[in-house]
């Protein structure tokens, strides 16, 4: 890392980058370096090796809303330099660069252009506990989610449906 | 961090601090801020707080044509099929999410489907609603990012000219047509 900075003073101590540049380098050598090692040495013969979900492209009518349902609701984090008035960003799980994912709300079209659709997301919920869910829940005033003990499923504001779960309900190899 | 290495710059280039300090500063910013970003987001209340994608519910005329697809572009096993769907997780049973130290997150998976969404009530569930939202893409993170072996890799798949969108993504369609964007773990929310 301090070989690297050290590379990039001397760009741009000599003009090669900008003030600028140099500012979003370092930044995102800092996330990089945040994701450590071991991510660098996985990479399949052929194909991609998917590690995390890095981002889920949520198209609706008024992003605020969005915006604030989920960060309200789930916990999830606002980045305040990435809303512009048009789509926000907001991140959920590990660090940036970690593994971390995030969640970009924007203003778009809501009609699908593909054969297939994402018709739900389910997310992970550490630590469940049902009762402590289910009144968090009727607080934030979603009601009476339906599904099961362990795999809840609630609409958001633009009743898309948005499912939490624990590990023991919801996993591929419980099926 | 973007602000703070431009203070940094501007103490450097006032000659307020040493190119030494310079290099010493940003090397110690670097290495910790993200992690520090991290720890004050896990103090939130956590009863709703969520932890990862579980899991990422996909519909489409055949199933197994997607899975398929996937299971060839991502090197994906496929889990408990049916005769409407199969599971796809991201790992081996009995490994951990990336960057995940709980032991109660399991590993995402992709549910790949063909059933129709709009059937009406059964079994004393409610009909499901019509959103007004859509996901439009998703974004995987793969692991060992080279953009030039990415590409070369999406041309042997059939992608000669994959949608470029900034350093750590390409945007290809699946075999529905559907957007999908491959990046590195340099993509994240603050950056990239």
């Amino acid at each position: 890392m301090e070989n690297f900075i050290a590379g990039l003073v001397s760009q741009l101590d000599n003009g090669v980058i900008d003030r600028r540049q140099f500012c979003e380098a370092v930044s995102v050598a800092a996330v990089v370096y945040a994701a450590g090692a071991d991510a660098a040495n996985a990479a399949p013969a052929q194909g991609f090796k998917p590690i995390a979900i890095n981002h889920i492209s949520y198209a609706c009518g008024d992003y605020r809303k969005a915006r604030d349902f989920y960060s309200s609701v789930f916990g999830m984090t606002p980045v305040p330099q990435a809303d512009n008035g048009r789509e926000a960003r907001l991140m959920f799980g590990p660090p940036p660069g970690q593994g971390g994912s995030f969640l970009i709300p924007r203003n778009g079209n809501t009609t699908p252009r593909a054969k297939a659709v994402v018709d739900h997301i389910c997310y992970t919920i550490s630590n469940w506990d049902e009762a402590k869910i289910r009144t968090a829940l009727k607080e934030k005033g979603l009601g009476d989610p339906t599904g099961r003990p362990g795999s809840l499923h609630v609409y958001d504001p633009f009743d898309y449906d948005v499912q939490i779960a624990n590990a023991v309900e919801e996993t591929a190899f419980r099926r | 961090m973007e602000s703070f290495v431009a203070n940094k710059v501007d103490e450097y280039r006032a000659g307020r601090i040493s190119r030494r300090q310079l290099i010493e500063t940003l090397t110690v910013a670097a290495a910790t801020a993200y992690t520090a970003e991290g720890a004050k987001a896990a103090a939130a209340d956590p009863t709703l707080k969520i932890a990862l994608v579980n899991h990422i519910s996909y519909t489409c005329p055949d199933f197994k044509q997607a899975a398929d697809w996937y299971s060839r572009v991502f090197n994906l096993d496929q889990i408990g099929a049916s005769k409407t769907d199969v599971a796809l997780p991201f790992g081996k049973k009995g490994e951990k999410p990336y960057g995940v130290t709980a032991n109660d997150v399991p590993l995402t998976h992709l549910i790949i489907r063909t059933r129709d969404l709009d059937a009406r009530a059964q079994n004393g569930r409610e009909a499901r609603r019509q959103p007004r939202a859509l996901i439009n893409h998703i974004a995987y993170t793969i692991a060992d990012w080279d953009s030039n072996r990415v590409r070369s890799e999406l041309k042997r798949l059939g992608y000669a000219n994959p949608e470029v969108d900034g350093p750590y993504s390409f945007h290809v369609v699946d075999v529905n047509g559907y957007d999908v964007q491959i990046s590195g773990i340099g993509m994240t929310a603050l950056a990239g």
